[in-house]
């Protein structure tokens, strides 16, 4: 691979840049380093980076404001960095357009294999624009036929209804990456939908008693508590 | 500064507010209404202002500050002119004895209401005092936890750096691995802590509670979990019906994860971990149970306390951070108004238990 991603980091703690800067680099991305707000967007002008990782707690600026900044002209993808009891300001990133988070403490593959997704799910960006989804996803067991419209679990038909297959095709179609409550009710829905999520939780509660194998602990679609659902990337 | 003590003494003694307005308010008119039937059936009015002195009594212990009782003692004086004596009703307060029984009424006033804002402020002092002594505890049994971990942690990367050269790849690899370990732990211990200063108290009103799948919560508990024991398993049991639960899920969570934690610690590899969900009829109950080698007997009764003493006790046998844990649990748990227990079954193992208030949602 002769062109390597380019990746910018705005991080403000020195040690927890560094280590990520070398995971990034003996990876084989290229790395960026800003540590405020305002020198992240200059680079992000300048340097056009394939990809930023954005931790909402900067000394100079808001987070949610660099990221409202950046989407006004870029659809880059940001992956944002916060801390555990936040779970607020991780949705309203979200919903803000942010791709993905990642939670402190994480771990290094945590932190690649987001970074691969939002990465994998930019290139595509424009086949997945298109409002019919066209083929297959398959993860072990699963398997999600889109122009059936069906969803088969060992080669069996799981039944699920009309709105239960749309949930899980739409999880399967941005598979990796984290979906808020409030996105799959609007796409599910319809954007006047009541904003109490649940009947989202009781239809995600029969989808897996249909197609995860083993009560409570989910191997396809995971849950991201006060957050959204995750469906497993495709083999 | 004047006018900032005079609102603070304002804010203080003279506030106002709609409940205690509606107390006093409620107070009065009974006591009128109870007086007026008194004078129609029973005839004779002497002892009218008894009553009145005990409703100004009532108000006094029951709001806060002065103007209510204030307010009442002079509103009593008025009703029982204008109601209860004769002339009955007219005004006439040139009665004799009446600036005494007008003062009476007001030293009633005044001196229930100090008392009662006293009686108040000695109790916010015991709560805050006990708040304390807890956190105090807590903190003391912490920073002696911590030291620990730090300490190995700064030998080894000290040791790695000064010694790189004559270090082989596997001694390396040894002292790294103790780092990640100690970082981990520590990782675990602060997860504790935010968990506890999430809940700020021990009142139920603090936590912020949403309506969430007790399955999810496991779901997610067990993922984590497995992030940190990927060999160990657990058996789920979960019931049919989807079980709703008000609760903060990260508090939740991080109580099974302590429970889960503390009975793959116990045992090693080879214990077999169990977690069950079933409703009974205004709760949900959960049981963590594992077929180890059970809870100490001396220290079972002392298991929740986050006192240093129960730590010592386990130091030798057991990993550090179960003392903390297992009393943060606790704390999360009764915050949530629910209950803790922990057991050793009988055929081997310990078994925890603990309910939360539950809302039902037949799927």
């Amino acid at each position: 691979m002769s062109y390597r991603d380019r990746i910018l980091i705005v991080e403000d703690e020195k040690n927890i840049a560094g280590f990520m800067t070398t995971i990034l680099t003996s990876n084989g991305y290229e790395v960026l380093h800003a540590e405020t707000g305002a020198e992240a967007l200059m680079l992000v002008s300048s340097h056009c980076p394939d990809a930023m990782i954005l931790d909402l707690g900067l000394p100079d600026m808001d987070g949610q404001r660099i990221i409202r900044t950046v989407r006004e002209w870029s659809q880059l993808p940001i992956l944002v960095v916060s801390a555990r009891s936040h779970e607020r300001d991780k949705v309203s990133a979200l919903d803000l357009g942010a791709d993905d988070y990642v939670t402190k403490p994480f771990g290094t593959g945590e932190l690649l294999a987001r970074l691969r997704t939002a990465l994998r799910h930019a290139h595509n960006r424009d086949a997945e624009e298109s409002l019919i989804q066209r083929g297959k996803f398959t993860a072990g067991d699963l398997c999600v036929d889109f122009d059936k419209r069906r969803v088969y679990v060992r080669g069996e038909d799981a039944k699920l209804t009309q709105n239960e297959y749309r949930i899980v095709a739409l999880l399967a179609k941005y598979a990796g990456r984290v979906l808020t409550y409030d996105y799959l009710i609007s796409q599910i829905w319809g954007p006047n939908a009541s904003g109490d999520n649940r009947i989202l939780r009781v239809n995600m509660a029969n989808i897996r008693r249909k197609i995860e194998p083993k009560p409570g602990q989910s191997q396809y679609i995971f849950t991201e508590m006060g957050v959204g659902y995750r469906m497993i990337e495709d083999d | 500064m004047k006018t900032d003590n005079h609102r603070l003494f304002f804010r203080k003694y003279l506030s106002f507010s709609w409940h205690d307005t509606l107390i006093t308010l409620l107070i009065m008119s009974v006591t009128t209404v109870f007086c007026l039937y008194l004078r129609i059936f029973h005839g004779g009015d002497s002892y009218m202002s008894g009553f009145y002195i005990l409703s100004v009594f009532l108000i006094a212990r029951s709001t806060s500050g002065y103007l209510y009782s204030v307010f009442s003692s002079f509103l009593s004086v008025i009703l029982v002119n204008y109601l209860f004596t004769y002339p009955y009703f007219s005004f006439n307060f040139t009665l004799p004895g009446y600036p005494l029984m007008i003062m009476c009424m007001l030293i009633v006033a005044v001196i229930t209401g100090m008392m009662t804002s006293q009686l108040m402020k000695q109790n916010d002092l015991r709560i805050k005092a006990e708040k304390e002594k807890t956190r105090g505890n807590l903190l003391r049994a912490v920073s002696h936890d911590l030291r620990t971990p730090l300490t190995s942690i700064l030998g080894a990367s000290s040791t790695l750096m000064e010694n790189d050269a004559s270090l082989d790849p596997a001694e390396r690899r040894l002292l790294l691995a103790g780092i990640k370990d100690d970082a981990q732990w520590l990782i675990r211990m602060v997860e504790n802590l935010l968990s506890v200063t999430r809940i700020d108290g021990t009142s139920s009103t603090r936590i912020t509670k949403t309506e969430e799948p007790a399955e999810e919560v496991i779901d997610e508990s067990l993922q984590k979990f497995h992030k940190r024991f990927p060999d160990t398993e657990v058996q789920v049991s979960i019931p049919d019906e989807l079980i709703m639960i008000p609760m903060d899920p990260l508090l939740i969570e991080q109580v099974i994860i302590n429970l889960l934690e503390n009975a793959a610690l116990h045992a090693g590899s080879a214990v077999h971990i169990h977690i069950k969900l079933e409703s009974q009829q205004d709760f949900a109950l959960f049981t963590v149970s594992d077929d180890g080698r059970g809870i100490d007997p001396r220290i079972l009764p002392h298991i929740f306390e986050s006192g240093i003493h129960t730590i010592d006790a386990e130091r030798s046998d057991q990993r550090r951070n179960m003392g903390i844990g297992l009393s943060v649990c606790d704390t999360i748990i009764r915050a949530h108004g629910g209950q803790m227990h922990a057991a050793n079954a009988d055929e081997g193992g310990a078994v925890f238990t603990f309910t939360l208030p539950i809302e039902e949602a037949h799927v």
